[in-house]
This record gives C-alpha cells, sequence and structure tokens, in this order.
C-alpha cells in the first residue's frame, strides 16, 4: 500500500513503528497535514510509539480485579428498579441493572426478548412488502381476526372473520373465502374437531354436547398461532434514517432469531436480537462475544455511563466465551470452575466446596490472588510476582 | 440454512496451517490447549475443521483496526 501525499521514507519509519494500524493511519494524517521533513516525522513516529508503549498495560497488572472495579463502581450508581420505557419504537425492554445483572448471569432467556430486524431490497423501501413481512413474523391469534361468540343452545362456538383483516393479513391470497379455509382447517388440526365453514363463518363444537368442553374449546382457540412466529406477540414498523436514504426496520417483543434469519425478504446480515443465547446458536461463540459487548456497553450508556473503557467489557466477553460457550460469572460458571478449592470456597456456599474437597482429596497450590490473601502469603502480581535476591559479591 | 459468515457480527473465520500455528505459539510461548476454545459444532466454525485444529479469527476490533485471535476446536 503506498500512499499518494508521502514519501517513500517517510512511510517506511512509520511502517516500522509498533503501532497498530489505526494509530499509524493518524499519524500519516498528522504528517500529511503539517508537511514536515523526514526528520521531524521520524521524531514524531517515536514520540507515538514511546507514549503508545507507555499506555499499554503492565505485565502482572491485575488487569481483571480493575475491570470487576470499573464496571462495579458505576453499577451502584444504576437504577435499581427495572423501570420499563417506551424508548426505540414503544417497546418494553428490561435496563439498568438488572439487564447487567442478566448479561453477566448469562440468563437463558433475557426478562424482555426483542429482535431488531433488517429488511433487504425492496422490502426496506416498500412500507407494503415491509408489512408482508410483518405478518409472517407477528403471531396471529384468533381474537385479531374476528369476533367469537358461544352459543350455548346448539353447543357450537361460532367465529366471524373480519374480511378485511384476513386481506391484509394474508397479502398474497385473492379470495376471501381460501383464507377462511385455511383457518378452519388450522383449527381442525389443532383443536381435533370437525368445522363447518361458509363465506367467513366458521363454526364447530364439541363431540359430545357438554358446557364443559365447549369453553375449553375457545380457551384452547384463543390460543392457537394462525400465521406468524409463536414467541413473538408483537412487530413494530419504523422508518430509519441511513447513509443510503430511509429504510424500514422492525422492532419485535419476544424473539425468534433462528426462525426469523430464514424468512424472505429479511437480510440475514444484520438482524439482530439481545439474546445472547440465541446469538450463539445460531451464528456461533464469536458472534455471541460481540453480542455480548455491544449490549453491555449499550446498558451502561443508557444510564449515562458511557465513560466506563470498552477494554473492561470486552475482557469479560472474553472471559464469558472463552471455553467456546456462553458461561456464566459467578457460581455456576467462571467462578465455580475456579483449579484453587479455597478461591471457590471463599466465594459462595464455603462448606460444600471445602467437604468435597476434603472428600476427594483436592490439593491447592495457592497460586491466584484469593488463595494467598486467605493464607496470608503475598500475591502474585505486579511486584509480589518478583522475587529478589543480594548478590553474594559486590564488583 | 442462511449463509453464517455473511453476518455482520461474525468475523472471518479460517485454518491455521500446522507449520504457521508452531510460530504463533511460540510467539505467545504456550501450549495449543492454552488457546481460548471453539466448538466443532459451532454455526461458524469452517465445515472441513476438526478437532484440535486452531482456527485463526480476525476481528474488527474497536480498540485497533483489526484484532487476530485464535481458538482451538474442541469437540
Amino acid at each position: 500500500m503506498t500512499r499518494a501525499n508521502v514519501t517513500d521514507d517517510i512511510e517506511a519509519i512509520v511502517e516500522d513503528t509498533d503501532l497498530p494500524r489505526r494509530l499509524k493511519d493518524d499519524v500519516y494524517s498528522t504528517i500529511e497535514e503539517r508537511d514536515v521533513t523526514v526528520e521531524e516525522a521520524d521524531q514524531i513516529a517515536k514520540a507515538v510509539q514511546s507514549r503508545y508503549q507507555e499506555t499499554r498495560v503492565d505485565p502482572l497488572d491485575p488487569v481483571g480485579t480493575v475491570s470487576a472495579q470499573s464496571i462495579g463502581e458505576p453499577g451502584t450508581q444504576m437504577t435499581m428498579n427495572t423501570f420499563h420505557y417506551a424508548g426505540v419504537a414503544e417497546i418494553d425492554v428490561t435496563q439498568g441493572l438488572p439487564r447487567l445483572i442478566e448479561l453477566v448471569d448469562a440468563r437463558k432467556t433475557p426478562d424482555t426478548p426483542m429482535m431488531t430486524v433488517h429488511l433487504e431490497d425492496e422490502y426496506a423501501t416498500d412500507r407494503e412488502k415491509a408489512h408482508e413481512v410483518v405478518w409472517k413474523i407477528e403471531a396471529t391469534r384468533i381474537l385479531a381476526l374476528g369476533d367469537i361468540s358461544t352459543n350455548v343452545a346448539d353447543m357450537l362456538v361460532q367465529i366471524d372473520l373480519n374480511e378485511e383483516t384476513l386481506m391484509e393479513r394474508w397479502p398474497t391470497v385473492d379470495q376471501v373465502e381460501d383464507v377462511a379455509e385455511e383457518i378452519a382447517e388450522t383449527i381442525e388440526s389443532k383443536l381435533a374437531v370437525q368445522t363447518r365453514q361458509a363465506g367467513t363463518m366458521i363454526e364447530f363444537g364439541p363431540e359430545e354436547p357438554s358446557y364443559r368442553d365447549l369453553l375449553q374449546l375457545v380457551e384452547e382457540l384463543r390460543e392457537v398461532v394462525f400465521k406468524g412466529i409463536e414467541d413473538i406477540s408483537r412487530v413494530v414498523i419504523r422508518k430509519e434514517e441511513t447513509d443510503e436514504g430511509e429504510e424500514f426496520v422492525l422492532y419485535t417483543e419476544g424473539s425468534a432469531f433462528g426462525d426469523v434469519l430464514g424468512i424472505e425478504g429479511i437480510d440475514a446480515s444484520r438482524t439482530t436480537c439481545n439474546n445472547i443465547h440465541e446469538i450463539y446458536r445460531n451464528l456461533g461463540i464469536e458472534a455471541a462475544r460481540e453480542t455480548l459487548i455491544n449490549e453491555t456497553m449499550h446498558t451502561l450508556e443508557e444510564q449515562g455511563l458511557d465513560d466506563v473503557n470498552i477494554r473492561h467489557l470486552m475482557l469479560v466477553a472474553d472471559i464469558m466465551t472463552n471455553r467456546g460457550e456462553i458461561e456464566s460469572i459467578g457460581r455456576h460458571g467462571i467462578s465455580g470452575n475456579k483449579e484453587s478449592v479455597l478461591a471457590r470456597a471463599a466465594y459462595e456456599v464455603t462448606v460444600n466446596h471445602l467437604l468435597d474437597a476434603a472428600i476427594h482429596g483436592e490439593v491447592d497450590v495457592l497460586e491466584g490472588v484469593i488463595e494467598n490473601v486467605i493464607v496470608g502469603k503475598p500475591v502474585q502480581l505486579g511486584t509480589g510476582d518478583v522475587d529478589l535476591r543480594m548478590g553474594a559479591s559486590q564488583d | 440454512m442462511v449463509d453464517v459468515s455473511q453476518h455482520e457480527l461474525v468475523p472471518d473465520h479460517s485454518i491455521v496451517d500446522e507449520d504457521v500455528l508452531d510460530d504463533v505459539l511460540e510467539e505467545y510461548n504456550i501450549k495449543k490447549t492454552d488457546l481460548p476454545k471453539i466448538k466443532r459444532t459451532d454455526p461458524a466454525t469452517p465445515d472441513e475443521a476438526e478437532v484440535g485444529d486452531v482456527i485463526k479469527i480476525v476481528r474488527n476490533s474497536r480498540t485497533t483496526d483489526q484484532a487476530v485471535v485464535y481458538r482451538l476446536v474442541v469437540s
């Protein structure tokens, strides 16, 4: 790669430094602006390099402890109670401390799962097309389609479907009767009953006349999903500004990341969700790590605590994904899998750990921080790791 | 199924050659088993990777432009 505005000499000097790409680029742009000589460029590069090396973490620095403090202190300022708020697109999202705890605990399902669904091509620009995708995702239950009434005299459940709603939600079907037929078939297979359908009216009843069975059928009917994905209860459509103009973005309440990725019209390269386990299952450990960092940083930013350095969150995410799967921070995850008995016992359920260790004859080599604090030895960090000996001879 | 590698959250995964790997391990002065792990069944693991292979991952890093990390494939 050659740069237009700097000489080969300067480029050789800068490329020779021990700097990361981004800093090198910064050095180039500074040099270009100031019109400097080769000697000056050399001085600039040297100065930047020494500054960069100074700010690096020293060997034996307790980065984990520093991270814990750096996330813990702002954590004390976060909202304790789950204030659901109508933020982006009026969807309730858990935030603040509960969300942060949820993330580091690696809960299987978040309190408020949600997805951000991006669309591709004409689906992103055409509102009608975008709505087509919405109906494919959002779970459609019977109450959204028409009115149910129970006829106790004839022991029948009667459904009066709304014609307009049907045409809106099944945009690809031309005839209302076809949709009604499809709905009737779904009811037959899900509830195991015989239905009679005429126009937009559907009626069915229990095999034996029984008031209890009739009510039971109505209850079950309410839960049947006729279209869309069961876990997604609501979809909000929003127009957003991008670099290339405007596009429609969908926000969903509830998530089914794997199912959604396969749906036509969805941009499977940008769609995300806030459940790290779903990301891990569908996109792998690296994507899960990325999402963890994004979500933790976002949670902190939301609370105005954006001056937490991203490196701390990256470290947390690195540790949580170190074994190739998501581990929580705590008794069942990272802390519970520590080698040292004393370290585990110091965390939670002390007696159980000590008892188990005694039964199995475990040995503690006293290498970690906690063990050494317990036994009162210098911790093997920083200067504590270095043994100094005085030389016998003097010269 | 969807092509996982196309997703913007998924960085490049590639298998590391045996001799390149030795240089890497020597540079960091570690054993292969000290590396972070990745599951054989992980959606982003290249199809031809086997248990014991090392995967090179080139991330778009937030702190440097690109960060190269390695993961050992485990079952």
